[in-house]
């Protein structure tokens, strides 16, 4: 039995590096622009399809996806944001709507593209068992376990040390005062959804590397990377990372203890959970803003 | 250097400066003193275009500044310290202090102008590396002036540094401002310590109720005659 509970520990662990680049790119977009972007999911599904493209058209390995996964879902997002940043009134309220319906957009046009199929990779290099003392895995998950950990390295440093990337928390933290130190906050805009497209590339690829994808995916991506934002406190970037981990660590261990249908509900409950308990999120202090 | 003309300027409809007209000569300190409510910090942000004009104009030696961005008032050498600090809470120190020196032309002399701060503000020398919210309200204001002269701006705009502080730390900063003035920096102060800002000054303007009502040289002010006017309705 603790065997089991270990293992799914570690599967947990292992998940939630992708969960953690998803809620990560959704959280800087929510810090420059007020703007939840409900058809993030979306863009990292798009990473997905095109890691399964060039796997099923091409024979090769979904690595080699990531390139041309980071063009495509980085075009998209900057077009989310120009369709977002058209909304003059009520903004925060009325890009819910609209990236939900572009969310809805993506998944049909992901369905007409690559049809309703459940797909998964075939490729036996990603797949095979790699066993660490009692843990188990494939591959792959500890592949891009490793490549979250060096993204978010680098997304650590690019955030504290470039002027950009301070400019980006500068804006998150007070946009009048950004203003003043001469930074123009549409331009911190447009650079926090290419970082979170970046960020959703690598995460598709992983997600197609080791699971199982389908156009609804997007739609249940969105809603892991908004609860764990939720369960992180809005703003806070490392409570991000810690709060992805704990929701690969619950469904892991839901799937393991109880069932796999109950995989998204324990997410949910999680959620409501910290709403009632901590409203500020783990990490989040009172009022703060960003 | 800054001639402020028949400015009028508000929030949506609700219309706060009337006809405003101030004058900011080169090399002076000028200090814009008011009740709460007055409009001075609106005029302030109208400066930096964080308020749109409806009426009137700014210029800045001579050039229009109708229309110009905010972020490009850095570039212009002209910094504001804004009222209530603005410091960015959740990032240290010298974080804070190099955003003020983000413009690309600046860019290249931020470490030095940042030892610089240091120098004039030991006390943040000694928590660089300390997250800003942590300050105690001096110490805020004192980064929130620092940061200000990152840049090493031609104009500083500063609005109401000494709101909540003790008077030792007024004194201190007061003795600042006069060391900023000496180096031969263009300051508009906006004051709600009347007796000390004008103490500093070489030109008053009062406000009220969103007009100028009264500008003079600071040696023809009597305090006693200011207050008059302050107070009466
Ligand atoms: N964002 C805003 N939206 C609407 N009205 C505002 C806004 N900010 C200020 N006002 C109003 O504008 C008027 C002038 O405010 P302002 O802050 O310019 O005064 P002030 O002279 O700086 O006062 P204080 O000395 O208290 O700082 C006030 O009546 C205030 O209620
Ligand atoms: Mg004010």
């Amino acid at each position: 039995m603790s065997e089991l509970i270990l293992q799914a520990l570690y599967s947990g662990v292992l998940q939630g590096g992708s969960y953690a680049l998803i809620a990560l790119g959704l959280a800087l977009v929510f810090g420059t622009m007020k703007v939840i972007n409900l058809a993030h999911g979306e863009l990292v599904l798009l990473a997905a399809y095109m890691a399964y493209t060039v796997e099923s058209r091409l024979g090769l390995s979904p690595m080699f996806a990531i390139p041309v996964a980071l063009v495509l879902v980085c075009i998209t997002a900057v077009l989310v944001y120009f369709l977002v940043s058209l909304i003059r009134k009520d903004r925060e309220l009325n890009s819910l709507i609209l990236t939900y319906g572009i969310g809805i957009i993506l998944t049909n046009a992901v369905l007409l593209i690559w049809s309703a199929d459940v797909r998964s990779t075939s490729s036996s290099w990603m797949q095979d068992a790699l066993v660490f003392g009692p843990f188990y895995s494939m591959r792959s998950e500890v592949l891009f376990f490793v490549v979250s950990v060096a993204l978010m390295g680098g997304l650590w440093w690019w955030l504290s040390k470039s002027w950009y990337g301070r400019a980006v928390r500068a804006v998150s933290s007070n946009r009048d005062a950004a203003k003043l130190m001469g930074i123009n906050p549409r331009s911190t805009e447009i650079v926090s959804f290419i970082v979170a497209g970046i960020l959703a590339s690598f995460a598709g690829v992983a997600i197609f590397s080791y699971g199982v994808i389908q156009p609804a995916f997007g739609h249940v991506l969105t809603v892991k990377a908004f609860i764990i934002t939720v369960l992180a406190g809005i703003g806070s970037i490392p409570g991000v990372m810690v709060g992805a981990l704990l929701l690969g660590i619950a469904e892991a261990l839901t799937v393991t203890l109880a069932s796999s249908a109950l995989q998204e509900l324990v997410g949910m409950s999680l959620f409501l959970l910290v709403l009632f308990v901590m409203p500020n999120g783990l990490f989040g202090a009172a009022g703060r803003r960003g | 250097m800054l001639e402020i003309a028949n400015v009028r300027a508000g929030y949506g409809a609700i219309n706060i400066l009337w006809d405003v007209s101030i004058s900011v000569p080169t090399g002076q300190l000028t200090t814009i003193i008011g009740p709460n409510g007055a409009g001075k910090t609106t005029l302030l942000r109208a400066i930096m275009g964080l308020v749109p004009l409806s009426q009137g104009s700014i210029r800045l030696n001579g050039e229009p500044l109708d229309g110009s961005s905010t972020w490009s008032m850095l570039e212009r050498g002209v910094a504001m310290i804004p009222e209530g600090r603005m410091i960015f809470k959740d990032m240290t120190i010298e974080e804070n202090l190099m955003l003020g020196a983000f413009p690309k032309a600046q860019r290249a002399s931020a470490q030095a102008n940042c030892e610089k701060a240091y120098a004039m503000f030991p006390r943040l020398s000694e928590r660089r590396t300390q997250l800003a919210g942590t300050l105690s309200g001096g110490e805020a204001q004192m980064l929130a002036m620092a940061r200000g002269l990152m840049s090493d701006p031609k104009l500083l705009i500063i609005d109401e540094p000494s709101l909540g502080l003790a008077p030792v730390v007024v004194n201190e900063l007061f003795e600042i401002l006069a060391r900023l003035k000496a180096e031969g920096r263009t300051i508009v102060l906006v004051e709600q310590n009347t007796h000390k800002a004008v103490g500093v000054a070489d030109h008053v303007h009062l406000m009220q109720s969103g007009k100028v009502v009264l500008s003079k040289p600071a040696a023809e002010v009597s305090l006693e005659a200011l207050h008059e006017l302050y107070f009466a309705h």
